[in-house]
């Protein structure tokens, strides 16, 4: 196992070597990246970048639109993970519920199966998927189906269904057989285990998986671009109506833009989404880190 | 002849300044007490001026909203054939078998350029018709051929979709072919800033379009222009569609009625489109 | 109670078949859709020709091969880094730096993927133009090197998984025998953790072919079959996203419901592949 010392201490600096380039080399693109929209778009950043020339409290109440401002796209974006978030939830907690509880070995491996499929299809698939329920809406309720913000919202939710079941099964679980049988011991029935024991012990988990796919709903950009996001359409008004998104402005204006100013709100625009995702991922790392009693 | 049409223009240009004060208020006056969602889709060429028209109708009335997407002539067209938006913008005239078999009614509210354009520190600034079409068709393939630098020459094109492309693919290429090794880009405004971030470019976009990022190259001596376009000596030229399907009814009426009355035709003109009004 | 257990497990039941089948309808919808083109015997023209809609065809290799190309290179690219990365956090371990690179790795994961797409166009597009020296910047070297940074995570987050999955009394052995770290990576990790890391690949891979924002910004979207990797090419998540129609009677429309089943079909075989990969552990 050990031919010739020498050669084997050149081998393990060589591989620490490497290590450590490969550390520093992701960490240096990293950086790049993050270094390069700070540098071009941290200037731009500030209540006119989102309101423009409008007071905010008159845009936050909707008296007086706003033209120039990212106001629409974020509110459309909010919008957006609203519909998605709760459509997904209830069904995803529940899928998540019953393979983790009830599932028998071999129902809950072609269930995990399937939604593993479904995590892995591509989200301009799951975007097409959306487009075609519309134009197939569209020609049986005679034309009042058109690409819209509910329809974006429901094919979001298709997006982030699984994060949700897989981090609720995997959050029931983890929790220890002690705890598991306390509740069942007492004589509780198991719907009144999983109420008041089960759940309360696995939210921080599951709350902390929400997060993420909240997270996940703000960045994409490839479903709403077929199922209704627009260049302009100010704020939404009902769910009928095509909308604005963040990721989606960054996309266009990256490749529209008329002129320099324009180009620096898509910076800025840049900046508030990646602040956005990142904050996010830090609240739901921080929940799971401070409310996690198993591990 | 000429001078008739200098008077004509002169005149409406006159109104066009003169008229928004007294007249603005007015053209705007019919979109009083409407409310509602006015969807438009289409030609890419369009959007600014859609985007000014748009801004200035929601501002007189909060209750309309207007939402403006691109995708395309071609997209557009079978839009609003197909009823997913109110007016479908195209950059060329809607097909015979287009106007048939969804019943369009075509509204011009302006004429436009297509014009070839390069990197603004290129040195090619003229080519004949034959040059650009061995060029887009990748028998040229060098910058030094046409007096420029020794780089690849990068082609820049539409999709199939696009009304720019078929105007330019018709009457600057002569329906020449399009090499396969072109990059695409999805709209006039894409068009602009990747010849403008790229020095060995050479792609084509709307007059209306064109600014201080960007080079036109003239053809066959002729340097596309607004000018140019407008005294028919620049002959890559479309019209600026507005279409809807049947006729236009309610808030799309109003709206194109709106761009072809003289604020509509101003908006036109400052976006840098010819007037057809 | 006891009915209302019931009625529960069978709410739960439903929910969770609800999910299991969102998959399958998805790929319904494409194949109800695409239907008439495959009975239509053009399906081989579709999956071999050139795509010229001028002339009248519709073929879709060459994106495919584009889809291939770009992910692939993406993870020759990607793969070497991920293995080092995921060695400096498991192996390496320098006091803090190797806890500092696994949270930067994770905040990775969270960065949208619209902002490579973004910060590719305006700093790597440039870089690549003037290094290479030749095309304009948008080409499949481009795009799969953003296209690496994004996969990194998944895949460093695998291995390192499957590494730490490793027993610790086996790696305790080599260090009883005076092994050095390199021989305990050669030795034991290596053979131990090896399925993981090739079913962390194959996922990796998965993701490179199902992104659509970096191939469509940064790719180029040329139509022929590309040769170099200072070639343009497209992706077939990015034609989907660039042939935008809206009626169901042109061909060309048809071809991006092809272009849907076969990403679904890849994807899908590539979970296939991670799990049969993983069950070998």
């Amino acid at each position: 196992m050990i031919p010739s010392r020498v050669n084997g201490e050149a081998c393990d600096r060589l591989m620490t070597l490497f290590c450590w380039g490969c550390a520093l080399t992701l960490t240096l693109v990293l950086a790049a990246i993050l270094g390069f929209l700070f540098f071009k778009g941290w200037h731009v950043l500030g209540p006119k970048l989102i309101f423009g020339e409008v007071r905010p409290l008159d845009a936050l109440l909707f008296k007086k639109r706003v033209f120039s401002g990212l106001f629409p796209a974020a509110l459309g974006t909010f919008c957006l993970i609203c519909l998605a978030v709760g459509t997904a939830l209830p069904l995803g907690l529940a899928c998540g519920i019953y393979m983790a509880e009830y599932a028998s070995n071999r129902v809950k491996s072609f269930f995990s199966l399937m939604v593993d499929i479904l995590a892995a299809i591509p989200s301009i698939v799951v975007g097409l998927f959306g487009f075609s329920i519309t134009v197939f809406l569209h020609h049986y309720f005679g034309g009042r189906i058109l690409p819209c913000l509910g329809i974006s919202g429901i094919a979001l939710a298709f997006l982030v269904l699984p994060y949700i079941v897989k981090t609720t099964r995997i959050a029931l679980e983890q929790i220890p057989l002690e705890i598991r049988m306390t509740g069942l011991s007492l004589g509780a029935s198991p719907l009144q285990n999983l109420r008041h024991v089960l759940i309360p012990a696995s939210l921080s988990d599951i709350m902390a998986g929400i997060v993420l796919a909240i997270g996940r709903c703000a960045e994409d950009t490839a479903v709403i671009m077929l199922t209704g996001v627009v260049a302009t359409a100010g704020v939404p008004k009902s769910l009928f109506s095509p909308f604005e998104a963040l990721p989606f402005f960054i996309y266009y204006t990256a490749s529209e833009y008329s002129d320099p100013a324009e180009l620096e709100a898509a910076y800025g625009a840049a900046l508030i989404l990646l602040a956005i995702c990142t904050g996010l991922f830090i609240i739901s790392f921080q929940i799971k880190r401070r409310y996690n009693s198993f591990n | 002849m000429k001078m008739k049409n200098t008077i004509k223009w002169t005149l409406v240009c006159m109104a066009a300044v003169l008229l928004p004060a007294v007249a603005g208020a007015s053209a705007l006056d019919t979109f009083k007490g409407e409310s509602g969602t006015l969807r438009i889709s289409g030609g890419t060429a369009h959007i600014p001026v859609m985007k000014e028209a748009a801004k200035r109708i929601m501002r007189f009335n909060p209750d309309i909203s207007i939402t403006i997407a691109g995708g395309g002539s071609g997209a557009g067209i079978k839009q609003v054939g197909e009823g997913l938006v109110d007016i479908g913008n195209s950059g060329r005239k809607p097909k015979p078998q287009e106007i048939e078999k969804y019943g369009l009614s075509m509204h011009k509210w302006a004429i436009d350029g297509v014009a070839p354009v390069v990197n603004p520190d290129n040195p090619v600034t003229a080519l004949s018709s034959d040059q650009l079409r061995a060029v887009y068709a990748g028998k040229i393939t060098s910058w030094k051929d046409l007096g420029g630098e020794d780089r690849g020459i990068n082609l820049y094109t539409r999709d199939a979709s696009s009304g720019t492309r078929s105007v330019f693919w018709k009457k600057a290429l002569g329906k020449g072919d399009i090499s396969g090794k072109a990059n695409f880009v999805a709209s006039n405004g894409a068009m602009k800033s990747a010849i403008g971030n790229d020095p060995y470019a050479i792609g084509y976009i709307s007059v209306g379009y064109m600014d201080k990022s960007v080079a036109p190259v003239a053809l066959d001596n002729v340097r596309p222009s607004l000018g140019s376009v407008k005294s028919g000596d620049y002959k890559v030229a479309r019209g600026l569609y507005s279409n809807t399907k049947g006729e236009a009814k309610g808030l799309a009426a109003k709206f194109i009625a709106y761009l072809m009355s003289p604020e509509g035709q101003k908006i036109a003109a400052e976006k840098g489109f010819i007037p057809v009004n | 109670m006891d009915s209302g257990d019931r009625a529960a497990r069978r709410l739960f039941f439903s929910a969770g078949l609800t999910c299991a089948l969102a998959g399958l309808l998805v790929l319904g919808f494409m194949v109800v859709l695409g239907l008439p083109l495959i009975r239509s015997g053009m399906l081989w023209d579709i999956l071999t020709g050139p795509w010229s809609p001028d002339h009248g065809q519709f073929g879709i290799l060459a994106m495919a091969v584009g889809s291939v190309y770009i992910a692939g290179l993406s993870l020759i690219i990607a793969f070497p880094v991920s293995l080092g990365a995921s060695l400096f956090i498991e192996v390496v371990r320098p006091r803090g730096a190797g806890r500092l690179l696994e949270w930067l790795v994770r905040l990775m994961t969270a960065i949208p993927t619209v902002i490579y797409g973004f910060v590719g166009i305006f700093l790597l597009v440039p870089l690549v133009r003037s290094f290479s020296g030749q095309g304009s910047g948008l080409c499949i070297l481009t795009a799969a090197l953003m296209l690496a940074v994004l996969i990194c995570p998944t895949m460093i987050l695998f291995f390192s998984r499957s590494i730490a999955r490793v027993p610790r009394t086996w790696l305790d052995a080599v260090d009883a025998m005076g092994g050095t770290p390199y021989q305990k990576v050669r030795h034991i990790i290596f053979p131990a953790a090896w399925p993981g890391i090739v079913s962390g690949t194959v996922l990796a891979f998965g993701r490179a072919v199902g992104d659509t924002l970096i191939a469509l910004m940064l790719g180029g979207n040329a139509v022929t079959l590309p040769e170099s990797v200072l070639d343009s090419a497209r992706t077939l998540t990015a034609h989907i996203a660039l042939v935008i129609a809206a009626d169901f009677d042109s061909l060309e429309f048809k071809t991006i419901f092809i272009s849907g089943i076969l990403l679904y079909v890849m994807t899908g075989l590539g979970i296939l592949a991670a799990r049969a990969a993983e069950k070998n552990l």
